[in-house]
């Protein structure tokens, strides 16, 4: 049975992860750079209508920041976009609206790959950088440029140094940090404005905006006063510019009102684009702009559509343009159409056809290249055509952003449907045609099902409600038919679902004001006695039988909890005041110091003591029990006491509570399980199956790369850091919850059983098959829909998900690790 | 009593439930006098057409699915329906009872207070707590009257559950799956709490007294 398990694991795997090198290939891009084609000589000895460029990156700059009168302060760029001097665009930043895509998008004029959106969590990264390809700051290099770069240092990953003259990137290491990031960018800018004859090219990027949203959401408090001070920015380097200088304020990209981005909701997409020059007022202002007032409302704000709409990309070709450099090879851009007028007449109907033939040459159609030669004879075009003609074929060139590699896809799917018979035919074989087995099918063809709607994708935390209500309304009219009613336990278990529900905002859809997280946020007396409470509860869980454990975890226990509040206090969290003497007076024994970096300090080697402690401690146990020194049938308890507090060292304050609820839901589950299932290993399966999936979306968790938690992924990790690490932390972090359902099974099914490796195999079984069949469903979603608008933004996500539910929780944590211990037992 | 009884006797655990297992075992001999039979007659008459048009009412004539003017019209729809149908079909101890008007208008009280346990189980099942709070209280309210001819029944025949509760699971299956829609983003402006559970409860409850003779 086991090599079943296994063989159908493997298998599992196999498919999977040949379908995904098929599903994400590496892009094809064009290689080389860009010159001039048509009218080379003319081109070249052109002047263009501008000489400098300051471009002003302000991350996550969403357009209503910009423009709303609601939320924007940037008073400045109001004045200036009034009078004309100034042109507002809302930009459409492709998805996966994360950095480092972005700036892929903004340099290159490419549409970034999906798999760059995974590689922006692992910045290291080098197979994402861009330093072969064609970029207008290369460009722009390449034709004499002098070019200087502050701020946040994705820049400097994605291009090659040797470009810039001069550059300092920043990090965005602490994302509680508004304040010292920006500034790191700021300082430079009184000697780059005195050296302004040395340069020809300023690029700033500003991180501390995208901070706020991340910590606060779109309307932090603290959002105003860093509009203010970007705005002050601008006004700076403005005051400073001559006329044959362009500025350009951007957002790389937006956000939603949480505060994530890497979804395609229209706050995300719509980002802020301002072209400020003093020329721009003698030319006639874009249509959208004429007859309005910034700041100002739209009628419906949830569209964040202000001003005109263009795609970011069109930057690209449009500064290319207008200084006067050839537009980058790979660029999908189309030339922003008001920007025409400030070309010479002759130039401009060059520029728009090099553009054109440039897009063509992207998008492989050499049958339209005769217009080309048309224009060459005859000089006249039709710009509102051509111009249309370039949006058409942009439209075609983003929507069919890779290829496909068919074959890998086709052998994938092929071996997932052999595991999936196999796992069928054996779950039968075991389970019999059982009330379990029918459960386990009817949930997993539902969620199968649901992979072909990208609503219930997004939205897959209520299909498990949906779920796990009917299924607890089930088991209680169950028990009260066999006469074994428990209306007490089945309403705490209810009232503890409802509450974990209510906990955080999760899904892509809807946000809520009033969950428990942010109730709690703002109650830091409650929050922490209920945080002191859920570590003391669950270093209590089996007291009376092994009194010995409560001393280990409970010294545990309270690392967890000093690391925590000293976490709090360096995020500039709110923590009872008698805590936070104690906390101090613990950072000054560490740290041996007393000033006022203390805290932060302190971080460091408390986590390196805690994790040193809990690894020896596991070590320990493993080893008293291989050496058969102590008696085995403590150590699932105790591993899975101390994997709960690795587990709350890893999630952040707000949530550590549910794990408070959590005990109480699983000391109410073991004993209705006991009673009225009598310990069945497959109802005990299905139960730690559903609420794994329940429980990982109430965390937080949803089906998009944005939410992702990195904040809990750098406990005890210094600035030079290893990546496997952060990856291993971020892994545990965002499993928590899972992870915790995972280990609930350990204190029910292996108590006084013979063959354990065959309860084992068993408990498996569910989750094996829940998983080949949803995997075959998504799998068949994705090819069938992958034409779909979004299949960047919905299914890719849902399947790097699955891949990582698969690979971590199956098969690592799930299997090996598990496996290991009931070995030991 | 015959041998037949004594296995009934021993299955029967669950005191509320011996109505139904009585019902069935007993047909129409053997009286038990201290635990007559409750069931219904397996007729037509106990189908709930009114739901139906007042379903169609909500949907397609008023005005922006106004809930509240819906739970008033069934109100007296429902009292009606309790008195010429489902009453006449309501057969305890081998006999028809009378309507009992006090006890109709105590139910009216009854189902009032019945839409407090039932707006609980609505925030279990996962309702918005703070917010819209009204609206839940206005769908505890549809489903406590929806349920009201089981609830008026329960009073009249000597609180026995057992049979009933079929009445106020069916209920709560409509309007548990009637949710699937709400995630979807349809955009739709029925997509809006409570209404796609009020119809769900609606279609529950009709189904539920059509079809709870016969199961």
């Amino acid at each position: 049975m086991l090599k079943r398990l296994i063989v159908s694991l493997l298998l599992q795997l196999a498919g999977l992860f040949v379908f995904l090198s098929g599903f994400f290939p590496q892009k094809n891009v064009l290689t080389g750079d860009a010159s001039f084609t048509i009218e080379t000589q003319i081109q070249e000895n052109t002047k263009p209508p501008f000489n400098k460029l300051v471009l002003v990156v302000i991350d996550a700059l969403r357009s209503d920041f910009l423009y709303s009168e609601v939320n924007s302060e940037f008073s400045f760029v109001h004045s200036k976009i009034n009078v004309g001097e100034a042109w507002g665009y809302t930009a459409y930043s492709n998805p996966p609206t994360v950095t480092l895509p972005r700036l892929k998008g903004i340099t290159t004029g490419s549409t970034p790959s999906f798999l760059d959106a995974i590689l922006n969590v692992a910045e290291d990264d080098s197979s994402s950088n861009i330093k072969d390809q064609d970029s207008w700051p290369r460009q722009f290099h390449n034709h004499g440029f002098r070019l200087r770069f502050f701020g946040d240092d994705t820049w400097l990953k994605l291009l090659p140094n040797e470009i810039f003259d001069e550059y300092e990137g920043t990090n965005s290491f602490f994302v509680s940090d508004f304040e010292q990031v920006d500034l790191n960018v700021t300082r430079h800018i009184p000697d780059q404005l005195k050296e302004s004859k040395e340069w020809d090219v300023l690029i700033l990027h500003y991180l501390g905006l995208d901070h706020i949203g991340h910590k606060g959401g779109a309307n932090s408090t603290f959002m105003p006063a860093k509009h203010r001070e970007m705005d002050h920015v601008i006004e700076e380097l403005y005051n400073d510019m001559k006329d044959d200088t362009l500025m350009i304020i951007m957002g790389d990209h937006g956000m939603n009102d949480v505060g994530n981005h890497g979804g395609s909701s229209a706050g995300e997409t719509s980002a802020g684009l301002v072209f400020l020059s003093k020329k721009l007022a003698k030319y006639e202002k874009p249509i959208a702009q004429k007859n309005v007032k910034v700041p100002m409302t739209l009628d419906d704000s949830s569209t964040f559509q202000y001003l005109s709409s263009i795609q970011q990309m069109d930057l690209v070709p449009t500064i290319s343009s207008l200084f006067n450099v050839p537009v980058p090879k790979n660029s999908v851009g189309v030339l922003i159409p008001e920007f025409i007028q400030l070309l010479s007449k002759k130039v401009a109907g060059i520029k728009i056809m090099e553009n054109y033939k440039q897009l063509l040459d992207v998008a492989k159609e050499i049958d339209e290249q005769n217009y080309i030669k048309d224009f060459e004879v005859s000089r006249k075009i039709d710009v509102e055509v051509i111009i249309d003609k370039m949006r058409d074929i942009q439209k075609d060139l983003i929507r069919n952003a890779t290829d496909y590699n068919y074959n890998n896809i086709f052998i994938g799917y092929c071996v997932l449907v052999i595991a999936t018979i196999i796992v069928i035919v054996h779950s039968i074989k075991v389970m019999h045609f059982s009330v379990s087995l029918i459960l386990t099918t009817a949930i997993s063809l539902l969620l199968g099902f649901s992979c072909f709607g990208s609503s219930f994708i997004e939205e897959e935390h209520q299909l498990w409600w949906w779920i796990i209500t009917a299924f607890v309304a089930v088991g209680y009219i169950h028990s009260s038919i066999i006469g074994k009613s428990k209306f007490k336990l089945y309403f705490i278990v209810f009232v503890c679902l409802r509450l974990i529900r209510g906990w955080n905002n999760t899904g892509q859809q809807t946000t809520y004001s009033y969950v428990l997280s942010s109730i709690l946020g703002t109650k830091p007396a409650l929050l922490w006695a209920l945080n002191i409470w859920a570590v003391f509860i669950l270093c209590m869980r089996d007291f009376k039988r092994n009194p010995a454990s409560f001393i280990s975890s409970f010294t545990l226990g309270m690392m967890v909890l000093t690391y925590k509040l000293d976490w709090s206090i360096v995020n500039k969290e709110q923590i009872p005041e008698y805590l936070h003497e104690i906390v101090r007076k613990y950072c000054e024994i560490y740290t041996g110091t007393n000033d006022d970096k203390v805290f932060e300090d302190a971080l460091i080697p408390m986590a390196t003591l805690f994790f040193q402690s809990i690894s020896t401690i596991c070590v320990i146990k493993i080893l008293a029990v291989m050496l058969k020194m102590q008696k085995s049938d403590t150590l699932l308890n105790d591993m899975a006491k101390y994997i709960t507090l690795l587990l709350i060292f890893l999630s952040s304050s707000t949530n550590i509570p549910q794990f408070l609820v959590f005990e109480i839901l699983r000391y109410c589950i073991i004993s209705i399980v006991k009673d009225q299932y009598d310990s069945s290993i497959y109802i005990v399966s299905l139960i730690s199956l559903i609420l794994q999936n329940f429980t990982f979306f109430q965390f937080g968790g949803t089906n998009s790369i944005a939410t992702i938690d990195l904040a809990n992924a750098y406990h005890g990790i210094s600035e030079n850091y290893n990546i496997y690490i952060i990856g291993w932390l971020m892994t545990m972090a965002n499993f928590a919850p899972a992870i915790y359902w995972a280990t609930f099974s350990w204190g029910i099914l292996y108590k006084g059983v013979k063959n354990k490796t065959n309860t084992f195999v068993k408990y498996k079984i569910p989750h094996v098959l829940f998983n080949c069949i949803v995997g075959c469903s998504l799998l068949a979603a994705c090819v069938a829909l992958r034409y779909h608008l979004f299949i960047w933004s919905v299914f890719s996500p849902k399947l790097c998900y699955y891949a990582g539910w698969i690979l971590f929780m199956n098969v690592i944590f799930g299997c090996i690790v598990e496996g290991f211990l009931i070995a030991l037992v | 009593m015959t041998k037949k009884n004594k296995n009934v006797k021993k299955r029967v655990t669950f005191s509320d439930d011996t109505t139904i297992t009585t019902h069935h075992t007993h047909k129409k001999k053997d009286l038990d006098y201290d635990r007559p039979p409750v069931y219904i007659r397996k007729t037509l008459t106990t189908v709930p057409f009114h739901l139906l048009i007042l379903l169609y009412y909500y949907i397609k004539v008023s005005n922006n699915y106004d809930t509240l003017s819906l739970l008033l019209t069934l109100i007296p729809l429902q009292i009606a329906y309790l008195i010429f149908q489902f009453n006449k079909c309501t057969i305890y101890g081998n006999k028809r009872l009378k309507i009992n008007v006090p006890l109709l208008l105590i139910t009216i009280g009854g189902s009032i207070v019945l839409s407090v346990p039932a707006m609980i189980i609505i925030i279990l099942f996962g309702a918005p707590f703070v917010e819209h709070i009204f609206q839940t209280w206005l769908l505890a309210l549809h489903a406590s009257f929806l349920a009201y001819p089981a609830l008026y029944s329960v009073f009249n025949c000597d609180f026995k559950v057992g049979l009933w509760k079929k009445y106020f699971i069916a209920i709560l299956i409509g309007g548990w799956i009637s949710c699937v829609v709400i995630p979807l983003d349809w955009d739709r402006e029925w997509q809006v709490w409570p209404i796609p559970v009020v119809v769900g409860i609606y279609l529950g409850a009709f189904v539920g007294y059509s079809i709870t003779a016969y199961i």
